[in-house]
Parts: C-alpha cells; structure tokens; sequence
C-alpha cells in the first residue's frame, strides 16, 4: 500500500519508455558493432583470407591484432569474415523461414476442417523435426555449403514462424474491420495484404529478429560440426571447432569468435525486445 | 576430429570398413625408461579414444579391439614386435618347403586357452579358416586367401598348403589370433591365449583385463590392466592431469602436450608411426592423368610447413608411401620437393599454363579440412584454384573408395607395408602401371626377402617419381604417461598396445 502510495505516477512512465529505448540502443549498438565489421570485410581485411604468412599460433600483438591460427592465417581477419557468414546466414534462413512460414500460416489460417488439421500436424512434426538432423540430410544432398546450412535452418525455422502466424491471423479474421472489408466486397487476397499482415506485422516482426538469432547459432553449430560454410570461409563454428584442440596453448582463437556470437545473439535478441515494446500496442497499452 | 592412427579412413566410426583392406604395422617391445622396483600388483590403467566395436577382429571390432586385445588376450603364431620384426610365439618352428608353397608349423608345448583347454592344431585351422571365410572382415583376408589347404596331421603339427608363392605369408599370420575352436559368442566374450584375460567390458566406458595365473611364458608385470574410453581429446588429456589413467596410446595433438612436457611427472614420448596423410589424385580422371599434373601439384605444396602447422615440432616429412620402418625404405624427399618455380614450369609442359580448377574431397575431421585450407592456399599460388567438398566417413567410404568418384581426395593410410597397393589398378587411387603391378606380384612371389626388398624399392621410387600420390607427412606417434610407468610400447605401428610388460614404480 504504502509503496503504491509513495510512488510518483509519472516517474514509471518516463522509467519505462527510457528503459525501452536503452534496451533497443543497447542492442542495435551491440549489432551494429558487428554488422560494421561483415561491412567493412567486404571492402577491406587487414590480411588476404589465404596468407599464411604469419607463425603458427602466434599470440595477440605485433602484426596480428588477435593472432594467428595453426596455419599462420589471421585471426582477426577471419573474424570479419566470419562476422559476414553470420550475418549471411542469419538473414538467409529468416528470410527463407519468412517467406515460407507467412505462406504456410496464412494458408492454415484459411483452411478448414481436416486440411486444418493436417497442416497443423505437420507444422507440429517439423517443429519437433531435429534442425541438425535436417541440416545433415539436405547436406546429404545438396553437399555442404552455406545454402545448404541456409536452407535447413531456415525451413526448420519456417514452421515456428507458420504456426505464429496461423494463430495470429485466426485472431485477426475475426474481427469487425475483416468482415467490413468483406461485406464491402475486397477480394481476401487484398484482404490479406492490406488488412492480416499489416495487423500481425508488430508480433511477427519481433519473432523474426529473435529467429535471426537462433539462426546465427544454429550456423554456427552446424559449421563446428563441419556442415556448414565449407573451408577456407572463416565461420564462427570453425573457428571454434579449430581452436578446440589449442586452447589451452592459444586461447583467442576460441575466445573471440565465442564472444563475438554471444554479442550479436545478445544483440538482436535486445533489439526483439525493444521493438516488441515499441511496436506491440497491446503491450504498450498493458503496460502503461 | 582427431587425426587418428584408426585406419585407411581415419574415424572410429568407419574402423569396420578399414578391417576389409588394411594391414597394419609392428609394434611390441616395452620401451620408455627402466624400471627399477615396480609393485608386482599393481592396476595400470590406459586412456584411449578407441573403443572397440565388439570383441572380435573377424567382425569389425575395429581399431579398438586390437589395441586392448591384440596380444594381450590373444596370441598368433607370430607377433611383431616394436620395430616391426616377425617373431615366433605359438609356433614353436616352422619349416618352408623347396618351392615355397608348404607351411609346416610346429606349435608350443603347453599353452593352454583361458577356457583350461589345451592349444591344438584343430584350433589353429579353425583360427585361419575364420580369417579367411566368406563373412570375415579381417584386414588380412585378402592377403591370406592364397591359402589353399590346411591339415593337421597330428595336435602339434599344422601345414598349409599355398596356391602361390607368398613371402608375407609368415608377417600375415601375426595378425591372425588363435582362438579355442569350441568358443562361442566371440563378439562380447574372449578364448584366447594371451597373458590376460578379459574381466569386464561395460560399453562406453571401460575394459578391464586381468593377468592369466595359468600363461605360459612369462606372467604379466602387473595384475591388473584397463583401458579407459574417451570421446575427445581433451577429456583424455584431463585425465592423464588427474591421475584417472596413466598412459595415453596417442596424442592427436601437439598443442596439449606443453603442459605434460613442463611437468616432471609425466613422460612425453615421440616413437615412430606408419601413418601417412595422403593427397590422393585419381590418376584416371583429369588431369591428374597427366603425370606431370601430379609433379606440378606435389611440388607446388610445400610439406613441411603443412607438417609444422598442423604438428608443431613432431612428425616427418615424407616422399612415398613407405615409412622408415619398412624395410624397402629409402629417403625420396628430394623427388618432386617443393619448388614452385618447377610447378609452374611442369603445369606449362603439360599444357596448364594458366592453371586449372578441380575438386578436392575432404573428410569433415581433422587434420583434414586444415589441409585442404593450406592446400587451396599454397595452389592458388601456382594458378590451381580448389574447391573444398566436405564429406563425411561414410560418403568417402562410398563416393571415393567404392565408386572411384573424385578428382583428388584427402586421407590418412595408417599401415606399414601399404606401398603394395599401387600395384593395384582397381584400387581407389587408380594408379596403373603394368610395370609396376608386374614388380608388386614377383616381390610377393619372391624366394629371398632380398629379391623382395629390391623389387620393391623399385616400386618406390618408380610411384614415387610418377607422383602417384602426394604423400604429405608421416604422423609422429606420441605415447605420454606418468614418469612412474615403464615397460610401454612407444611405436604402436598399428593399433597394438602391448600391456605386459607395463611396470608400474
């Protein structure tokens, strides 16, 4: 009672709003951090990807701000690489799970009876359906590459993004401005287009930023467990995997691009809450 | 991940497959530092990362099944020893008739299975038939199919009876255990002869042998012996620190090792293996057709900057496919050398002078894709561009070795006395050489080892020159164990691991 009483009405408000802000900024900072380094690799590296000039396992310092790897390669170097595998990755499988799940959604949404059911099963299966296990058979398939690594996540990821937008546009087509729309005799696709999406936009946004995050890692676990981006590309998850065995003798060379994917996970998950926060009505208006 | 002395392919994983065509190399004596008192009853307890499928080497029991049984609860007529010698075990005395083609082998007084029963003749032609029947996945069946005939004319005598003259035949049956002929469930249990017997084997963790009261030769120096199982190195490495096992068979690493080598109470030992990393072209698709394609690539990789990246200070460079151990050796380093400047000159003749661009197929664990970066890196130099394909054991298995689908591949061949198989036109590499296939066949139908060593130190140097294969480097065999422990083997040629003479200060 007394806490209620003592507490200013406004200060929450401004608390609040101020906080939203700072976790969105924190996070955009902790991205971009990131998105500048993919950035500047593709116009510029402090060494070419294949000098293997420099000694083996040399440490931090002299002309290698990080070191070197077994093979003499920079460290640093191949951190900005990995940084823009990262980024590929991580935008190819949301937009692959975008593309798909929003399709899938939209049609379960619409479908009635035991289509319903049926597609609703199958988004369940491919839930529960292992990514690695998937990743390894499209790998199986199509070889080891990025696309394949892309591919996997992002169709593991499309049926997450489907059921979501299953049941948000359920929710959405029973509402007035649907029926208004209808009686006044749109067509659904521009009902779709021009009334569903624009209504689940702020929800589904939010979850694509935090699947871009689960991508990264995902990519990053496929490449330690040679799936992903073949050598010489310079993925996080190799790194990690070639500096398994040396990490008590040179430990950047594990440290770095662990942290560097702690970072960005960290990053864009902030940034899922913040703009859930700011584009979420609903929550706003709880909130408040 | 580990770069694995397991086999042909490397992996754990595929050490069944390597069973149907590779041989392996001698090991044997007790080596490292002599012991003074050591404690009769003593536990020594053994890391490894090789567990073995079952316990049976006919039924793809793996690398594993050799290192913890091999020798220690079975026996052949013949054992190599450290340095790749044949000696008699079972076989008391062998004779060798006029023409090269009748065994007559006298077995050992008194050696009795751990079942009680007493060794026979009978055992032995159950032991050699079981390697060489149609469902054995033995490495030595093939070399031992020129066995036409066994009899045992009497409990002691065993002759078999040759479809052609073999000079390996003798070295081949060191790989073949005597086994009770009654025994039955070989894949879980044990019948051997050997100073041990098997006490426990709880899957996934361990297997505990115990020393045999009624061996008879020289009881074991210890009680009590148990391989420890791991799944990476490190966790291996972290025991050793701990004290959980005393000896590790081999390091994968060079990295780990600082930390024993610094530490007075442990041992790092560098012993001599027969693994070779191999960048193997297929001599039959283009262009490594072209002899001097393959000079020009082997050239143009400079080995011991590879062999230093990836084994800091251990191993050897190599020039063929035969270690120091063999005894048709010769040091071809300087054939083909890195030299770029000839690689570009090579690829020019051969009609590349601006390079070309072909497929690399690489096993997904180490050291392989390390390689294949360095090799990318090192050809680009000369105007080759590579393209890495990653592939699991199994599709190697299947892509490269069944089906000879590739254009160049990465693999590690673990034997000793493998250089016959480039006498081979069918095998994966598809080396063809009449005249080298034609030197394969006399050296095994050789009189004299002489005649033998001779002709195949011909086939040396001739696949050698023809840059057949670009053999890399040879592996270093490192064994590390408490400064406390001696009597272990330090070669480990092959999978064997000799734990009898192990004293424990």
């Amino acid at each position: 009672m007394t806490l209620t009483e003592t507490r200013p009405t406004k200060a929450p408000r401004f608390g609040r709003s101020s906080r939203r802000s700072a976790t969105l900024v924190v996070g955009c900072v902790l991205a971009g951090l990131i998105a500048l380094l993919a950035l500047v690799s593709l116009v510029w590296l402090p060494y070419a990807t294949d000098d293997t000039s420099g000694g083996r396992l040399t440490g931090p310092g002299g002309g290698h701000l990080l070191g070197t790897d077994k093979l003499g390669r920079d460290l640093f170097t191949q951190l900005m690489t990995g940084s823009r595998i990262a980024f590929e990755a991580g935008l190819g499988s949301v937009a692959v799970a975008a593309a798909l799940g929003i399709t899938l959604g939209v049609l379960a949404a619409f479908a009635q009876g035991w289509l319903d059911d049926t597609l609703s099963a199958f988004l369940d299966i491919l839930i529960a359906f292992p990514t690695l296990l998937l990743a390894m058979l499209i790998v199986a398939a199509r070889s080891a590459t990025l696309g394949s690594a892309v591919l996997a996540i992002g169709l593991a990821q499309s049926a997450v993004v489907a059921r979501l937008v299953r049941v948000l546009v359920k929710r959405v087509l029973t509402q007035d401005y649907i029926t208004a729309a209808r009686t006044s005799g749109t067509s659904w696709p521009r009902t779709v287009l021009g009334h569903v999406l624009p209504n689940i936009w702020p929800t589904l946004v939010v979850n694509l930023a935090l699947q871009f995050g689960l991508a990264v890692l995902a990519e990053a676990g496929l490449s330690y467990l040679g799936l992903g981006a073949p050598p010489p590309n310079a993925s996080w998850g190799r790194m990690l995997q070639e500096a398994q065995a040396t990490f008590t003798t040179a430990p950047a060379g594990a440290l770095a691009p662990g942290v560097l994917l702690v970072l960005l996970v960290i990053g864009v998950n902030l940034i899922a809450d913040g703009l859930r926060e700011t584009l979420d009505p609903a929550t706003r208006r709880r909130r408040a | 991940m580990n770069a694995k002395k397991t086999s042909l392919y490397g992996t754990a994983t595929v050490a069944t497959l390597a069973l149907t065509l590779t041989a392996c190399g001698g090991s044997g004596s007790g080596g490292s530092a002599s012991g003074g008192s050591y404690d009769k009853n003593a536990t020594v307890n053994i890391g490894s990362l090789y567990e073995p499928q079952n316990l049976d080497n006919t039924a793809g029991g793996g690398q594993g099944v050799t290192e913890a049984l091999n020798g220690n609860v079975y026996e052949g007529l013949f054992k190599l020893t450290d340095d790749g010698k044949v000696e008699k075990l079972l076989a008391q005395d062998y004779k060798v008739s006029g023409e090269g083609l009748t065994y007559t082998f006298t077995l050992r007084d008194g050696v009795k299975f751990h079942s009680g029963k007493q060794l026979t003749s009978a055992d032995v032609k159950y032991s050699l038939e079981k390697v060489i029947a149609d469902d054995s996945q033995s490495a030595r069946k093939s070399n031992l199919e020129v066995v036409k005939d066994i009899a045992t004319p009497d409990t002691r005598t065993v002759k078999v009876t040759l479809s052609q003259k073999s000079i390996s035949f003798v070295y081949n049956l060191s790989y073949v255990w005597i086994i009770n002929s009654q025994a039955k469930s070989l894949k879980t249990t044990e019948d051997g002869t050997g100073p041990y017997t098997l006490d426990k084997w709880t899957r996934g963790s361990a297997l505990s042998l115990d020393r045999f009261p009624g061996y008879w030769g020289n009881a074991a120096s210890n009680k009590q012996v148990v391989f420890h199982y791991y799944k990476d190195a490190t966790a291996l490495n972290n025991a050793l620190l701990t004290n959980a096992v005393d000896v590790v068979t081999s390091e994968q690493s060079p990295d780990a090792l600082d930390q024993f080598k610094s530490n007075q109470n442990y041992k790092v030992n560098d012993g001599n293996s027969t693994t070779k990393l191999l960048l193997a072209f297929n001599d039959k698709a283009k262009p490594f057709t072209d002899v001097k394609v393959r000079q020009a690539v082997s050239a143009a990789i400079d080995d011991k900057k590879l062999l230093e990246s990836i084994w800091g200070g251990y191993g050897k460079p190599i020039g063929s496919m035969v270690p120091p151990s063999d005894p048709w050796y010769e040091d071809l380093t300087k054939v083909n050398a890195y030299d770029p400047a000839r690689a570009k000159k090579l690829l020019a003749e051969a009609g590349y002078a601006k390079g070309f661009a072909f497929t690399l197929d690489t096993p997904n664990y180490d050291p392989h894709p390390t390689t294949a970066t360095f090799i990318k890196s090192q050809l680009a130099k000369v105007g080759i561009t590579v393209t890495i394909n990653t592939i699991t054991p199994d599709e190697w298995y299947t892509k490269v070795y069944k089906n000879h689908d590739f254009t160049a591949t990465l693999q590690e061949h673990v034997n000793d006395r493998d250089l016959v198989w480039y006498g081979n036109p069918d095998f994966y590499w598809g080396y063809d050489d009449k005249q080298v296939t034609q030197w394969v066949k006399e050296a095994e139908e050789a009189s004299t080892t002489a005649e033998q060593t001779a002709l195949l130190k011909k086939v040396n140097e001739k696949t050698a020159k023809d840059a057949a294969s670009d053999w890399l480097y040879l592996y270093p065999q490192i064994v590390v164990a408490g400064s406390k422990l001696s009597g272990y083997p330090l070669n480990g040629l092959n999978s064997q691991f000799y734990a009898y003479d192990i004293k424990k200060g």
